[in-house]
């Protein structure tokens, strides 16, 4: 727009774009197991490591690991985003159309109520629970969508999705309360989401799902801008409101519903990572807040399985309290400094 | 006779309310017919709740008419795609805006929104409009700043230099004057006179304001209880149309002031003696406290203005004694203590 904003701007994003460089290298290069730099190098380049079992480690779990943490920060961060700007509200997020939820009653019911079908079936990096939890989301995706044309406010399918979230909650405990401590448990373990069950062939499907998802988010981005001044104006602007409801909300259930899938529900990336790049970028346009927001989304969630990791331990923390733990003092910090939270959409 | 030809916008047989699902309609307002041409500024007048936001909001289309049809530079509304009709109405709504981390400019630029491609980029044209709309309503200075840190007058002045930029044969407001104190009505109304008549474009507000309406619109559509009347604002004072509009009220309409008065009824009479603007405002201070004011001698209670060397005294004759006020105030709190004992 003005030149001295354009600087700022070409510095913002070259800055984010090194963070989640080192970051990603960071995820890569650390873990449980320490295996030279140099050698990791040679990985990379295709070349024979000191020892043959660095070589599946770094290939198959830790780089397939760090994509997948990367395109959940950016996918969560971007739903998060537009569901904020849609629904002009500071506290939306991701699952607030009722996504996690829907995808949750899928795992659910396959983990736990047809458990006896599927004796032995492994949880989280199996064919079955992402298909059951995108069925999930996908439900809910399709009653939002044939609400959305019918209704005029939109504050209604806001109510809406927070009461089918509700309602699957619900069927879900029910569930728990009937099925055997095993089947529980990983139920349980799903819930509190995993970036590491994610092969290098789901993955590949998973990366599709992100990146037509992501692809238009970025292309709503002027229909975005208009939403802000809610959908009064943006008609009078000329926006066509159910289809631009349309793409909001299929991009997001897209997203979301993908990492849900793959990885579980993982909380309060989408909700506190859209306010941090309000605050750094200082510009309400999502042209620019949409890329800063998958940027620094990206590097959130690669810090976060970084910190999960705790070096020098086997296993992981759960991701899900990890980005929690992170975002939190995020959020309050962001509260204290700035009086006018609730007008920040 | 003469008659205007080409309205820019007619609204004809028109009836507004809300489809509800089950129970057939909730209609509000049925069969109202208008127009307003090319550099005409009208103004939507009517008691609260009679439909004037809906009669708004169905000329541009946020909600369709449940019968009757709307043209717009002759062409009927819904025949225009969303896009298309975004160049054609531009509106402003009662509802500040509010967006953090936004700009006068950025927000003035939404008014090229319709014409810009996908990715929303602005060529020289767009901004020539956007700096000359900021320009129109006087916002040169605050152009740098944040929408949310400018007042309710300086951010109705962006809502409409956004209209502007939007470049609309035709804008809607709707009341445009709700939050803003006395100068500020004054001058946004005036700026919208200003706007339609240099600018040819037409412009039509809903507001509770007639005395300032009646001075700058050049045309009032008037919604009465079952009709919707138009015409010049001295019209309708002359065919006294404006005095039905709050006729379930105590309210009445002056002819002759232009103005609307509660009416009251006067309980005493009282005689009023002195000349030029102390005469006028003390009359009005009697009539306020529900005294009626006559020129007759033989009553008995009499206030006379003394006006010395600058200096005002009010004196109080009764048959049994006198007093003398130095201020208004002081005169009718005595009166009023009279008629409480």
């Amino acid at each position: 727009m003005y030149t001295g904003r354009k600087n700022k701007n070409i510095l913002l994003f070259s800055s984010l774009a090194i963070l989640t460089v080192v970051l990603f290298l960071l995820s890569v290069f650390t873990g449980s197991v320490t295996i030279p730099v140099k050698e990791i190098l040679k990985i990379a380049a295709g070349g024979e490591p000191l020892r043959p079992e660095w070589g599946t480690i770094v290939l198959d779990m830790r780089i397939p690991k760090a994509v997948t943490a990367l395109l959940a920060g950016m996918a969560l961060s971007a739903s998060g985003l537009q569901m904020q700007t849609i629904f002009r509200n500071p506290l939306a997020g991701p699952f607030v159309l009722g996504i996690s939820a829907g995808a949750s009653l899928g795992v659910a019911l396959v983990v736990m109520g047809f458990a006896g079908f599927f004796a032995g079936a492994h949880i989280g990096g199996n064919w079955l629970v992402i298909a059951a939890a995108w069925l999930g989301s996908g439900t809910v995706l399709f009653i939002i969508l044939l609400v959305s044309v019918r209704v005029r406010d939109i504050m209604t399918i806001l109510i809406l999705g927070i009461m089918f979230g509700s309602a699957a909650t619900a069927i879900v405990s029910i569930l728990q309360y009937f099925s055997e401590e095993a089947m529980l448990k990983s139920y349980v373990i799903w819930t509190m989401g995993s970036l590491g069950n994610v092969s290098k062939a789901e993955l590949q499907v998973l990366s599709y799902g992100i990146a037509g998802g992501l692809a238009i988010s970025l292309l709503s981005a002027k229909t975005l801008n208009a939403m802000l001044l809610g959908e009064n104006y943006a008609k009078t602007l000329g926006v066509n409101i159910p289809r631009a409801r349309f793409t909001v909300f299929f991009s997001t259930s897209l997203l979301a519903g993908s990492i849900t899938a793959f990885c579980g529900p993982i909380g309060f990336i989408g909700i506190a990572v859209p306010h941090v790049a309000r605050m750094i970028t200082k510009n309400a346009d999502h042209r620019i807040l949409m890329p800063a927001t998958l940027l620094l989304g990206g590097s959130v969630m690669l810090l976060s399985d970084v910190i999960s990791r705790l070096p020098g331990h086997e296993g992981t923390l759960p991701i899900n309290s990890v980005t929690a733990l992170i975002g939190i003092p995020v959020v309050i910090w962001i509260v204290i400094r700035n009086q006018k939270f609730s007008n920040i959409v | 006779m003469y008659q205007r030809e080409n309205n820019e916008l007619s609204v004809s047989g028109v009836s507004i309310g809300y489809t509800r699902s089950g129970n057939g309609t909730g209609e509000i307002f049925s069969n109202i017919s208008a127009s307003a041409g090319k550099g005409e500024l009208v103004a939507l007048f009517g008691k609260n709740g009679i439909g004037k936001s809906t009669l708004l909001r169905s000329i541009i289309r946020l909600q369709k008419p449940l019968k009757g049809k709307v043209f717009l530079s002759g062409k009927e509304i819904s025949e225009y795609p969303p896009n298309e009709l975004a160049r054609k109405v531009s509106f402003v709504s009662t509802e500040p805006v509010k967006v953090n981390n936004m700009g006068v400019r950025d927000m003035v630029a939404f008014g090229r929104f319709p014409y810009t491609n996908w990715m929303g980029r602005m060529g020289a044209k767009d901004s020539l409009l956007i700096e000359r709309a900021i320009s129109m309503v006087g916002l040169n200075s605050l152009a740098h700043k944040n929408i949310n840190n400018i007042s309710d007058g300086e951010r109705q002045r962006v809502m409409i230099a956004r209209t502007l930029a939007q470049d609309t044969p035709v804008i809607v407001l709707d009341e445009p004057t709700a939050f803003l104190d006395l100068p500020n009505k004054y001058e946004i109304v005036h700026l919208l006179g200003r706007l339609a008549s240099e600018n040819n474009k037409t412009v039509v507000f809903s507001t509770h304001d007639l005395n300032i309406a009646i001075q700058e619109a050049d045309k009032v559509w008037l919604m009465l209880d079952d009709k919707l009347i138009e015409g010049a604002p001295e019209d309708l004072v002359l065919d006294r149309s404006f005095g039905q509009i709050f006729s379930d009220s105590k309210l009445t309409f002056n002819d002759d002031k232009g103005e609307f008065r509660i009416a009251k009824s006067p309980s005493a009479e009282i005689a009023l003696e002195g000349e030029g603007k102390e005469y006028f405002w003390t009359s009005k201070a009697l009539e306020r406290l529900e005294f009626k004011v006559v020129n007759d001698p033989n009553i008995p209670m009499k206030v006379v203005i003394d006006k010395k060397e600058g200096e005002k005294k009010w004196k109080l004759l009764t048959n049994q004694n006198q007093i003398s006020f130095d201020s208004l105030y002081c005169l009718c709190s005595y009166l009023k203590s009279l008629k409480l004992s």
